[in-house]
């Protein structure tokens, strides 16, 4: 695989958080996590069912509240932003349980997720200008969703709106992204898309990206380092081979059963 | 390409059909005046045509908040009665003229949502329209209570003016522009972001969008217009207590309007507010004491059959089908 080199780990990260803290009633779905993300890196975020890897997303981007820790992103410290300020500041996601805009169009679902920093009323009282158009028109062409451009985005296979949430996520040209489960549920043709579409965009594009995936081969395939999750609290965090060959992971995560079977 | 080309008369037809309404609309005073009061056009008929008109401008602000932003308020009539207020107290205790007082209901009413919107908006669904339920309660009561302001319960007489065609070109005139304003607004990037909301709070605020600011701006363009529709309604009837004004059924008429005509378009309300009244005129007619009884069963009814109300019947979103407005391909 043609993957980028890992950045230099003397590098300043891209988005750090330190000791992220999250509880549900009294279940801790995160207990002091550390993660960092270097420019330029795809990260795999891995563990069990339940063991909060999308919680930790949901922190990072700010829609849960933090119980503890604080998060740096860009060296700025995101802990008391808000959402949009963040995605403002570039970095957006996609979702486990899929969020398109189910009854607007593909179109102006790209058209609502483009770069807001400095849009302001009145501007705002304008159509979507057409270097926004353009921008949204080249990237449905990259989630191979140009014939569905005017189809409501619910009408859409599950697949399809999983390319969309990314071609979304792509729209406010964001310095990272964090995909989550972005291939879960999608039929076979159209994982090979996704992953075509995650390398070119690591490769060609320069993008740092995170992604929450159960497809162990796909995170063999795609990332330069893993993290894995357990009960909330990291179990391992390294280099993509020798975090798949640790014993205490393949434990966590197959249970008995060792990664090959 | 087929597809347009044949929907180019229907828009052509729309328009015209728009054009005659406008003009038949704007001529009708004229009538009336000719009928020495019992021509078929005549002063009642264009006091109640006001009113009809009033309802228009209202059901729409109502349809822009709940309709488009999915913010389902039950207490809108609060804005209404700030700018009702805010006349019949300038022009009564303060010897104000009339359309400066409007101005300033429609300021304070605009400024009450904004503020009121920041502490309620953050509330989901249900919550939120109880929220605005109490709100326009307790302005209710405050209008009850500050006496040496407002009259208190037993009200404020404002100097009579009997000009009807004036109130009535003044209706039509807002409810035109508010329309037409509302059309645009849906059709601009704002627009966008208060269907985004409506759609996925969440998901728009992850994407950048700063939905408190969209929702409260939204809000207090509504209630800025209902403020001057309360101004007006109080200087026609020249008189105003706290009963007559905060009435919770002027915000139930707003919300059937919006349902019957099309919920979350733009000609929605029109058509709603419009088939409201002449279903009203009907049925008042026909079944004197069981008219309210009749008048609901009827509505029941038609929302059954029509979920989506007269618009989704007609099988277009009123020249708003997103699928249209955004149709333009980029050239290659
Ligand atoms: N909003 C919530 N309210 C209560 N508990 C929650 C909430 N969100 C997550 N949890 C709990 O927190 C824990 C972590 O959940 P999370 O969704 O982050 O797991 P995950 O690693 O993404 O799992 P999966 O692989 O199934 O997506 C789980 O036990 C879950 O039940
Ligand atoms: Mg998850």
């Amino acid at each position: 695989m043609n993957r980028r080199p890992p950045c230099a780990a003397n590098a300043s990260p891209l988005l750090e958080g330190r000791g992220i803290g999250k509880s549900f009633g009294g279940l801790a779905a995160l207990a002091g996590v550390d993660v960092a993300v270097y420019p330029g890196d795809v990260v795999g975020l891995i563990g069990p069912n339940g063991s909060g890897k999308t919680t930790l997303f949901n922190c990072l981007t700010r829609l849960d509240g933090l119980d503890a820790g604080r998060i740096h992103f860009k060296g700025v410290d995101i802990t008391d932003h808000q959402p949009f300020q963040v995605a403002r500041m570039g970095m957006s996601r996609t979702f486990q349980n899929i969020r398109v805009y189910r009854k607007l169009t593909v179109i102006e679902n790209m058209l609502l997720s483009r770069q807001w920093r400095g849009a302001r009323w009145p501007g705002l009282l304008r159509p979507s200008r057409p270097e926004v158009t353009e921008r949204a028109d080249d990237l449905l062409e990259f989630v191979t969703l140009v014939e569905q451009r005017v189809d409501l985005a619910g009408s859409l296979s599950w697949g399809q709106q999983r390319l969309l949430e990314i071609g979304m996520a792509l729209m406010s040209d964001p310095d990272l992204i964090l995909l989550d489960e972005a291939t879960s549920g999608v039929n076979p043709l159209l994982v090979d898309a996704i992953r075509d579409r995650i390398m070119t965009l690591n490769t060609t594009h320069g993008k740092t990206i995170v992604l929450i995936e159960h497809n162990i081969e796909l995170v063999a395939d795609l990332c330069s380092r893993v993290v894995v999750l357990d009960h909330g609290e990291k179990l391992a965090d390294g280099e993509v081979g020798a975090v798949l060959d640790d014993p205490a992971v393949s434990e966590a995560y197959f249970g008995r059963r060792g990664l090959n079977g | 390409m087929l597809e347009i080309a044949q929907r180019q008369p229907i828009r052509w037809l729309r328009r015209s059909g728009l054009l005659v309404l406008l003009v038949v609309l704007a001529l009708l005073p004229l009538l009336a005046a000719r009928g020495d009061g019992d021509g078929m056009v005549n002063n009642s008929t264009l006091f109640s045509l006001t009113q009809m008109l009033m309802l228009v401008t209202l059901a729409s602000n109502w349809n822009f908040v709940s309709g488009l932003t999915g913010y389902i308020d039950f207490g809108h009539v609060a804005f209404f009665g700030l700018g009702a207020y805010a006349t019949g107290i300038l022009m009564s205790k303060a010897g104000w003229p009339f359309l400066p007082t409007l101005a300033v209901g429609a300021l304070s009413a605009g400024a009450a949502a904004v503020l009121i919107g920041r502490a309620t908006m953050h509330l989901k669904g249900p919550y939120f329209s109880i929220a605005m339920l109490g709100t326009f309660a307790a302005l209710r009561e405050i209008a009850r209570v500050a006496r040496p302001l407002t009259g208190g319960g037993p009200g404020l007489t404002l100097p009579p003016y009997l000009n009807r065609p004036l109130f009535y070109y003044l209706a039509l005139g807002q409810a035109v522009l508010v329309v037409a304003l509302y059309r645009w607004v849906r059709r601009t990037e704002f627009g966008l972001m208060m269907l985004g909301i409506r759609e996925d709070e969440p998901g728009a605020e992850m994407r950048g969008v700063n939905t408190i600011f969209v929702k409260t701006s939204a809000f207090g363009l509504a209630a800025l217009s209902s403020g001057i529709v309360g101004g007006m309604w109080a200087y026609q009837n020249t008189f105003i207590d706290p009963d007559i004004v905060f009435l919770d059924s002027r915000t139930i008429d707003m919300a059937i309007a919006s349902v019957l005509g099309g919920l979350g378009t733009i000609i929605g309300p029109v058509i709603g507010a419009g088939l409201l009244y002449w279903l009203r005129d009907v049925v008042w007619a026909s079944f004197l004491q069981w008219h309210l009884i009749v008048q609901g069963l009827l509505l029941i009814g038609i929302m059954l059959v029509l979920p989506n109300g007269i618009i989704g019947l007609l099988g277009d979103r009123s020249g708003l089908d997103p699928r249209r407005i955004w149709a333009r391909r980029r050239k290659r």
